[in-house]
């Protein structure tokens, strides 16, 4: 099969440089082992919350200069970033994705267990708020469905009443959600999420929020509505009397899932073609040249392709395999950095930064990965595969992820 | 203080491991006045970190027939008053080819002599009976081990003996005593809840508090030297055996493989440790290596199982030489009564033995302190059922309800106790843990009923948390739940905080493969969608850019 | 050192990492709340299984084996497996009349066909499917497939069809499965024409049973063992000694000796898989290496839509189903979102599922009911059955598709050149 690029990898990454490709003309095929950590998502991109020595970030785009010479950002480099991010809101906005925020300036959001975070741009659900110590309504009700165990009003309630806001627990009843309860495992939010692709129950819904709100000056819901589209979220909107506001439960993300879908729509819609389930096994080599990859399903049916791109994620996603006493990456057996001894990879206290999570693929300036020190020519390395970042610890993985891609399209594009 | 506190009991167990809640039950059962401090959770220290092994006493028959005896006699005591605690799987002692076989008679002629039933099979048998076995053993004795789970043990021993009116405290710390010339009339504690310090007045004291009796036994000013040994040991993500596996040997390293509950576990090293050491025992990396290399010899398919944690605990050995190893102590009982020994009346000591004899540690303190109170009723507890073991009615009906699968493992954990966990409701079968089928009916029970109200001592209540996610999906909901029980989400916080890093510290040791995947996707849920790293650190905050 | 290298276990279920994606993914959760899901039922159930067998529970018979769970798995956990594994090795109730009848698809094909007029009759008559729903438990609002007056088998075993094969220079094998044999035989003949045209002779096995899906998902494993290694007897014998691939129409019957005769049977068919395929990855692989082309007709125009099969899904070969479909110059194609239709061969059938079974295709049903296409292409007949039940849109796989915007003497001409 031939392609002009294949991408290795169909998370937030591989999408992303995808479907810029695509609209360039060029004819892509992603290949993905399963589904993307885009499923675990906290409801909004993150561009970059804090420096690695913990100085925290409010102007992402002004603190890039003050990032080590390996990170990422600084081998796309701070002007390239600028050019990226100006028009990155309607670049999604063509898949149909909204976010919300300023690209110049964090914001802030409420986490499940109700912490403050910084967050860049986030997803449609979730109204930013301007500061950490206040919330813009006074009395609001906070309402979780009977039976869900995944969110917890308790601790968003006690967030907000810390800034002064009037709390009310309360418990929404509606039996086509309740029925999901039927069974041990399976109210999770995603099978809450199709409910309300029925209108009837949107309609329930609406009026249960409504008979609360008459106290109140906004109502808080978990996030678990609008699995394929915005509408359930548009009609909550537009018809509920006071303003609805939007907090993820923990994983699955509803939210992510969404994001997700409509990357992937986009992408097969201008052309580009996605396979999903099936694992890149190796790459074969000319040189400092992939000449074409296998996969498990395709076996003897082989991809070419001009380029290549390697958006393979971490370890979760195994773009990065640890073994007791080694790191490798399993499609082209890349340099990766990491620590050699074991003991080295961890520390003690699981809040502290841990090593591991900077671990990823070696690249050259370009995100050529190395080999032996040897850039591979026509590859590229994109996303969480990346090493000489902690996504976690600078709150900046959708960031590299989206704008590694970008520079990577890019770059592709400018090469004909 | 209150009213309750100014009370003089009879007697005062320091300690809620096996051995102070078998010495409460003990006490209690036979009229005493009874308070318990224990000063974190109950099977906070060696009862929850040991291998889970029902001994036959096999493994003692060569060199401490006392021991040996002592472990069969309890064990099929345990059979009968602790049948929801215990599995009777049976036990292999197979000799490898690096094994010396001639061995195998002596053993088998030790266990004999110590009432141990004893039979060398054919090897072939031996793999029948347990296909995990290393195919290439040269022989195989089955000997009446098994397994038994020391939390359900503890807690059962604690319901019943707050049955009998026994008072239990958990987070209540010892950190003096309260003495009369040479008696000791009480102790002086910290209540870490509360915040605050506390006394209580008891006619007796019993040290129970395994290998931290050393110093509670300092600040009653008498000396006891312990000796400390760290034994580590892997658990496995399910049961690779269903037999307990031992080799055929001198007792060494990483040669018991024990089927518990849903998992097996490996183990164990043995190295002294200092004194100071003991609150905090870490795997390392040698060690973990240790155990797998001794384990794949036991059963060859633990190379390719996945490893769910690495745990240690220190054995509570009463020094007698300078053995550096610590095996040549004997595991033997000690009753140390403080008047004779030392001079100071009022204060007890019932340290070494094990698990597996902590009922026969808890009559023999127990008879010390009836003696010294002038009590002459008899011991009842090794006849007497533990509640959870008085037995489901094997004809009792599943509720159709609630998936049969919720019920099995509710009554697995909790015998006929499992009565007792709400069903009306469709909402209490919701799986918290999904991994060991813990139902927000058996948590609410447990935090109700069986003295949770940590994250982790929820854990040791129903084992969440300790199946293969090890607390990535339940946490969570299981701190959502304690927020709603304490009407306060600051707390269930910090309880989900120190849950996952005690969680963490059994993990990093064996991070590697699926295990580190785990720990990636775990630390993404709970450090980057809820934010709980910046919450830990919030301290740290510098200003912004 | 023989340290433990992966921490990765050959337990396949261990991989699990429990993110629940599967349960996203699993059409049967949102319509039965019976289901305990892919990821209850599959790596956390192996593990109670593991422990003690009394943990099996019945209620894994709702999974309809579509390994959607598998496909969205970013662990690489064989999850529909694992459910699978289980029933085999656990489930002591034995199967069903009805399940026995519906599975053994060959046997009773091979009655009906020899009374076909009658069966289609009474198979269609109320008294005689209410008898059926409330005796064997076949749901009465089912259309059951017609069964033809003569099989496959026989109109190739004519002489002039059968002596024109060896006649060419390239040749394959031809597993055709029981619904070509019995219900639709004129795939079959594109087939052949199809093959005929681009300069391959199509053969039959020496023997062919059915697959043994149906025996599998009806707990009928003995049998479909049996019937599985009498099938690799014959495929071996056409690929090893007789040096003929082995092509197939029928997505499900190429999953199951490929799949899950290995995972599920014990079967090793490691040294025949890569020679057993579907008939359009065959033809793509020869177009793309230049060995073969097709030429098709200037005034064939059809509107398209393409629904993937969950067993498709699961190969990931619809991109050769599709290729072939682009290459008609006169055809407006569009994907269908790819989604399991529900009937997941005889499971739709059963009477207790057909709520769910209705219920899990309802979405495809309205999507393609809008589409105006003028066929759905698809590479399963149990889908076909379902979809033309529940839409009205006539199904027809693609290999049908082709053979109808054949050229076929342009074809010949064009394929001249490889058969010297």
């Amino acid at each position: 099969m031939r392609y002009d690029v294949v991408i290795i990898g169909g998370g937030l990454s591989g999408l992303t440089c995808g479907i810029r490709l695509q609209e360039a003309g060029k004819n892509c095929a992603i290949i993905s082992t399963g589904q993307s950590a885009l499923h675990f998502s906290s409801g909004a991109f993150d561009f970059l919350n804090k420096l690695p020595d913990g100085t925290r970030v409010m102007h992402p785009l002004d603190a890039i200069k003050r990032l080590g010479g390996n990170h990422p950002y600084r081998k796309i480099g701070e002007e390239k970033i600028r050019e990226y991010v100006a028009d990155v809101q309607d670049w999604f906005g063509k898949s149909g994705i909204v976010l919300h925020g300023d690209v110049e300036k964090n914001h802030y959001c409420l986490s499940p267990i109700g912490i403050i975070k910084s967050a860049w741009l986030s997803f449609d659900d979730f109204e930013p708020l301007e500061t950490a110590d206040a919330f813009p309504y006074k009395r609001v009700a906070v309402a979780n469905f009977a039976g869900f165990i995944d969110f917890y009003p308790r601790f968003i309630a006690d967030a907000l009443a810390e800034k002064g806001v009037e709390c009310r627990i309360e418990i929404l009843n509606i039996p086509a959600v309740e029925k999901l309860r039927t069974n041990p495992t399976e109210m999770r939010s995603a099978n809450i999420a199709r409910v309300f692709d029925s209108e009837a129950q949107l309609e329930n819904v609406l009026t249960l929020i409504n008979d609360l709100s008459e106290e109140v000056d906004a109502v808080i819901l978990p996030a678990v509505l609008g699995l394929s589209s915005v509408y359930p979220l548009e009609y909550i909107r537009k018809y509920s009397e006071k303003p609805v506001f939007f907090i993820s439960p923990v994983p699955p993300s509803v939210p992510g899932i969404r994001v997700q879908k409509r990357l992937q729509e986009r992408f097969v819609e201008l052309g580009g073609t996605f396979f999903l389930g099936d694992t890149v096994e190796k790459a074969f080599f000319d040189g400092d040249t992939v000449i074409g990859i296998t996969t498990n399903n395709h076996s003897d049916i082989q991809f070419y392709a001009e380029q290549y791109v390697l958006a393979s994620g971490s370890f979760f996603s195994k773009g990065i395999i640890s073994r007791s006493n080694e790191i490798y990456e399993p499609v082209l057996n890349a340099d990766v950095e990491y620590d050699s001894q074991r003991d080295n990879w961890f520390c003690k206290n699981v809040f502290d930064v841990q090593p591991y999570m900077s671990y990823g693929v070696k690249t050259d300036t370009g995100f050529h990965p190395l080999r032996d020190g040897v850039p591979v020519r026509n590859m590229f390395a994109i996303g969480s595969v990346l090493s000489g970042y902690n996504p976690l610890e600078e709150g900046c993985g959708s960031g590299v992820a989206i704008l590694t891609a970008l520079h990577v399209a890019n770059t592709i594009l400018i090469s004909d | 203080m209150n009213d309750k506190d100014k009370k003089e009991y009879d007697v005062i167990i320091i300690g809620g491991g096996a051995t102070g809640a078998g010495t409460a039950r003990d006490c209690s059962m036979r009229g005493l006045s009874v308070l318990l401090l224990e000063r974190f959770d109950y099977t906070s220290g060696a009862t929850g970190r040991n291998h889970g092994l029902l001994h036959s006493g096999a493994r003692y028959a060569v060199n401490d027939m006392e021991s040996a005896s002592e472990c069969i006699k309890e064990n099929m005591v345990l059979k009968k008053i602790a049948s929801h605690c215990v599995e009777d799987t049976s036990g292999l002692f197979i000799t490898l080819p690096e094994d010396d076989l001639s061995y195998q008679n002596k053993f088998i002629d030790s266990c004999l002599a110590a009432g141990i039933k004893a039979e060398a099979i054919d090897p072939k048998d031996a793999i029948r009976m347990e296909p995990s076995v290393n195919k290439s053993l040269q022989g195989a004795v089955v000997v009446p081990d098994g397994s038994v789970d020391p939390f359900r043990l503890t807690i059962a021993n604690i319901l019943d003996a707050n049955a009998h009116g026994a008072r239990t405290l958990v987070f209540h710390e010892v950190t003096g005593f309260i003495r009369e010339q040479d008696r000791i009339v009480g102790v002086k504690v910290f209540d870490h809840k509360q915040k605050e310090q506390k006394s209580f007045y008891g006619k007796v004291i019993v040290n129970a508090a395994g290998i931290w009796g050393h110093h509670i036994a300092e600040l009653a000013g008498v000396n006891i030297s312990m000796y400390p040994a760290k034994g580590a040991l892997l658990i496995f993500g399910h049961r690779v055996n269903n037999v307990v596996l031992n080799r055929c040997r001198k007792a060494g390293d990483a040669d018991i493989l024990v089927p518990g509950d849903m998992i097996c576990v490996i183990g164990t090293t043995s190295s002294h440790v200092s004194y100071d050491e003991i609150d905090n025992m870490y795997v390392t990396s040698s060690e973990v290596e240790l155990l797998l290399r001794e384990g794949e010899k036991l059963a060859p398919s633990l190379s390719t199982t996945r490893i769910l944690r690495a745990y240690a605990g220190v054995r509570p050995l009463v020094a007698s030489d300078d053995d550096p190893t610590g095996r040549n102590i004997s595991r033997g009982i000690v009753l140390l009564d403080h008047e004779q020994r030392d001079g100071l009346s009022g204060f007890i000591t019932i340290t070494g033995g094990k698990l597996m004899t902590y009922r026969l540690m808890a009559e023999w303190a127990t008879d010390l302190v009836c003696k010294k109170l002038n009590n002459n009723k008899e011991c009842e507890t090794a006849t007497t059922p533990l509640p959870g073991s008085r037995g489901v009615k094997e004809e009792t009906e599943y509720s159709e309800v609630i998936p049969v699968n919720i019920q099995r493992t509710e009554r697995y954990r909790h015998g006929e106790l499992a009565a007792q966990i709400a069903k009306e409701d469709k909402f209490d079968h919701s799986l918290v843990c999904e991994c060991e089928n813990v139902t927000v009916g058996e948590v609410n029970y447990a935090f109700q009923e069986l003295a949770a109200d940590t994250l982790t001592a929820l854990r040791r209540r129903t084992r969440i948390g300790m199946g293969t996610c090890q607390g990535e999906l339940c946490a969570c909901r299981a701190a959502g739940l304690l927020s709603h029980v304490h009407q306060c989400s600051n707390r269930a916080k910090e309880e989900l905080s120190s849950f996952l890093n005690e969680r963490w510290k059994g993990m990093y040791p064996i991070a590697w493969g699926d295990c580190l995947r785990e720990s990636q996707l775990a630390a993404w849920i709970y450090n980057s969608v809820c934010g709980l790293s910046d919450y830990n650190r919030k301290e740290e905050r510098k200003d912004a850019v | 050192m023989n340290l433990q290298q992966y921490n990765i276990s050959e337990n396949n279920f261990e991989q699990c990492i429990k993110c629940t994606v599967c349960t996203v993914y699993c059409p049967v959760i949102p319509v039965n709340p019976k289901y305990p899901g892919p990821k209850q039922a599959g790596p956390d159930g192996e593990r109670f299984r593991l422990k003690d067998p009394d943990y099996f529970d019945v209620s894994l018979k709702y999974c309809l084996n579509c390994k959607r769970c598998e496909v969205a798995c970013p662990s690489g956990v064989r999850i529909g497996d694992i459910i699978q594994m289980a029933r085999i090795k656990y489930s002591h109730s034995r199967p069903k009349l009805r399940d026995r009848l519906l599975a053994n698809t060959d046997f009773v094909g091979q009655l009906s066909t020899k009374v076909a007029p009658v069966v289609n009759f009474s198979l269609g008559l109320t008294p005689v499917k209410s008898v059926m729903d409330a005796v064997l438990g076949i749901d009465h609002r089912r259309t059951f497939p017609e069964y033809a007056s003569q099989t496959f088998e026989h109109w190739f075993n004519q002489r002039e069809i059968k002596k024109k094969q060896s006649a060419f220079k390239r040749h394959v094998s031809y597993f055709h499965g029981c619904y070509v044999n019995y219900n639709y035989p004129q795939l079959g003949k594109d087939l052949v024409k199809l093959m005929n045209a681009v300069g391959f002779g199509v053969h039959l096995l020496e023997k062919e049973r059915c697959c043994g899906v149906a025996l599998i998902s009806n707990g009928l494993i003995e049998q479909a063992r049996k019937q599985g290694a009498q099938n690799m007897a014959a495929i071996r014998k056409s690929v090893l000694d007789e040096k003929r691939p082995v092509i197939a129409t029928s997505s499900t019957c190429v999953f199951t000796i490929r799949d899950e005769y290995p995972h599920l049977l014990g079967l090793d068919n490691s040294d025949i898989r890569q020679f057993t395929e579907l008939a359009t990855r065959f033809l793509y692989r020869l177009i793309e290496r230049n060995e073969v082309k097709l030429v098709f007709k200037e005034d064939y125009k059809q509107k398209i839509v393409y629904h993937t099969p969950c067993h498709m899904e699961k190969l990931g070969w619809s991109v050769y189903s599709t290729s072939l479909l682009k290459m008609i110059p006169g055809v407006d194609f569009r994907m269908l979102p790819s989604q399991c239709c529900g009937i997941a061969g005889t499971y739709g059938f059963k009477s207790e599922n057909y709520e769910t079974s209705q219920g899990i295709g309802q979405s495809l049903f309205d999507d393609i009911g809008q589409s105006e296409a003028d066929f759905v292409a698809t590479d399963c007949e149990t889908c076909k059955w379902q979809i033309e039940m529940s839409t009205f849109v006539p199904v027809m796989n693609p290999i049908s598709i082709l053979a109808e915007a054949l050229d076929e003497e342009a074809t010949m001409e064009a394929n001249k050149e490889f058969c010297k």
